[in-house]
């Protein structure tokens, strides 16, 4: 039972709302638009089981004293602190706080501080190490080993040469023809080349969510009902 | 000699980097910059819109690529509030919220565009595709306030727009998949015009969807940021940073070469 009706759930939606969008019947439309409603009030639900998620992993870690226990503390002391400030937006009615200027919500001064001095540099810091990264690496593995691996290392430097304005402005000095050709030449490897592999890629990837879908609709493929006891 | 160059220490690349970070941020150097025909037919169609048209922005990035986005966004806004054309914000991922909001606020004081008037910031909701998707029915369905919580129905900008009918253009600015879900479930379904602004690191995803018309125009990066810098004639953040993507462009690619001159003459000794 536990996993039938999941699964006749999820095929009665899946052939209706298939069908909707082929039907421009104002009944049709209705159905879909109703669907789109439920849909927008059960997706909030999903923030609960990752913060719910979040909270127990952390938890086993700081019991167990895993690996860096400590830095949990942390993970709870930020989501309660955000939690705290965003969240509470009725208090803002209370008369004492607007006195004090303490206010709640995403447009606080609190929260608004918190995000751009806190997270805003950490997330920034976290990402630009990618530019170390990414140059030491590309010193130490890109290499023209093979004919496939050549023309790979051709492409990203003509596109890195014409992804900077410097590119051009060396070519257009020291060579007499070919206005701009640094930039013309990333812009045809983005143009066809690249348009070609990523179309492929695309249909291919389509294809796949197809099979995979109907799979799911039909009750084939069941791994997102996860194990059920005494199945 | 080979041997050494081949196994240079990473903290010396580490060092150049830096110093191809810094040194021309110090500098004031500045390199012409062409455009793109992706950039261009952004600004065009932003251009063509008459005075009183809809834009609808989504800012749909986070603090790792605000360097490249922000630029952009504020390029794209303050051609809008010059143009007269209303923008509404918005946003998928969470973390963008407060950044729109914060650019929003930022070039509409600049350019003295009145809040509820010229631009609205409906903020984020959860659930990307049902918000997409609701949004083609009434935008109030899925946003019944907005940022600061004010109801649409008290907003004047929101009286006579109700859904993608009355959006002229959705311009995504995107370091993720978001792009790819507006068109599938906005373009497709709604017919809606899609243009986007995306890290480097997804500029070559788009392209297939630039030639299916699916998208009407593509900023990549930092250099699109700098490339509509150049066409509102505005320079700014992009503009700067171009002299420094030149100079780390520059200095990864002199590594490779020089680490593959290393390897070819290494191959050749041992062959």
């Amino acid at each position: 039972m536990r996993r039938q009706v999941p699964l006749v759930l999820c095929f009665a939606f899946g052939i209706v709302m298939a069908l909707t969008e082929f039907s421009p019947h104002s009944l049709s439309q209705g159905l879909n638009e109703e669907v789109i409603k439920w849909a927008l009030v059960i997706g909030p639900f999903a923030l609960i089981l990752a913060v719910a998620t979040l909270v127990q992993t952390h938890w086993v870690r700081i019991r167990r004293r895993a690996e860096h226990w400590q830095y949990s503390y942390v993970v709870f002391a930020g989501m309660i602190i955000m939690v705290l400030v965003g969240i509470p937006t009725f208090l803002n009615r209370i008369s004492f706080l607007s006195e004090i200027h303490l206010s709640f919500g995403p447009k606080s001064p609190i929260f608004v501080w918190l995000f751009n001095y806190v997270q805003v540099p950490m997330d920034a810091t976290m990402f630009s190490l990618l530019a170390f990264f990414i140059a030491s690496a590309a010193y130490r593995a890109f290499r023209a080993r093979t004919l496939e691996a050549t023309l790979l290392l051709a492409a990203a430097l003509i596109v890195m040469i014409g992804n900077a304005p410097v590119g051009d402005l060396i070519w257009n000095t020291i060579m007499p023809f070919g206005d701009n050709l640094p930039s013309a030449a990333r812009q045809w490897i983005l143009d066809n080349p690249n348009l070609s592999a990523r179309r492929g890629i695309i249909l291919g990837i389509s294809l796949g969510v197809i099979s995979q879908s109907i799979r799911i609709i039909l009750g084939i493929e069941r791994s997102y009902l996860g194990s059920v006891e005494g199945d | 000699m080979i041997e050494k160059l081949m196994n240079i220490d990473r903290r010396i690349v580490f060092i150049l980097v830096a110093l191809a970070v810094i040194i021309p941020s110090l500098l004031s150097v500045s390199f012409p910059i062409t455009v793109s025909q992706p950039t261009r037919s952004t600004y065009d169609y932003i251009e063509a819109l008459p005075a009183g048209s809809t834009l609808m922005i989504g800012f749909n990035y986070g603090p790792s690529s605000l360097a490249e986005l922000h630029p952009m966004a504020k390029a794209v806004i303050q051609h809008c509030f010059q143009r007269k054309i209303r923008v509404i914000g918005m946003t998928l991922i969470v973390e963008g919220a407060t950044l729109g909001d914060e650019m929003l606020k930022a070039v509409a004081d600049e350019a003295g565009a009145i809040y509820g008037e010229d631009y609205v910031y409906l903020g984020f909701r959860p659930g990307a595709t049902q918000v997409l998707l609701g949004m083609g029915t009434a935008i109030d369905s899925v946003f019944e306030s907005d940022y600061g919580e004010t109801p649409l129905a008290e907003i004047p900008m929101m009286a006579d727009i109700k859904n993608y009918e009355q959006v002229d253009l959705v311009l995504d600015l995107a370091s993720g998949s978001s792009t790819e879900w507006w068109i599938t479930y906005t373009n497709t379904r709604y017919n809606q015009q899609i243009a986007a602004g995306v890290t480097g690191v997804i500029v070559s995803q788009m392209y297939p969807y630039l030639q299916t018309k699916q998208l009407i125009g593509l900023m990549p990066g930092l250099l699109g940021a700098a490339e509509y810098e150049k066409l509102i004639g505005k320079p700014a953040k992009g503009t700067e940073g171009m002299s420094i993507q030149s100079f780390a462009h520059l200095l990864v690619v002199g590594l490779v070469i020089l680490g593959n001159i290393a390897f070819f003459i290494q191959r050749r000794r041992t062959d």
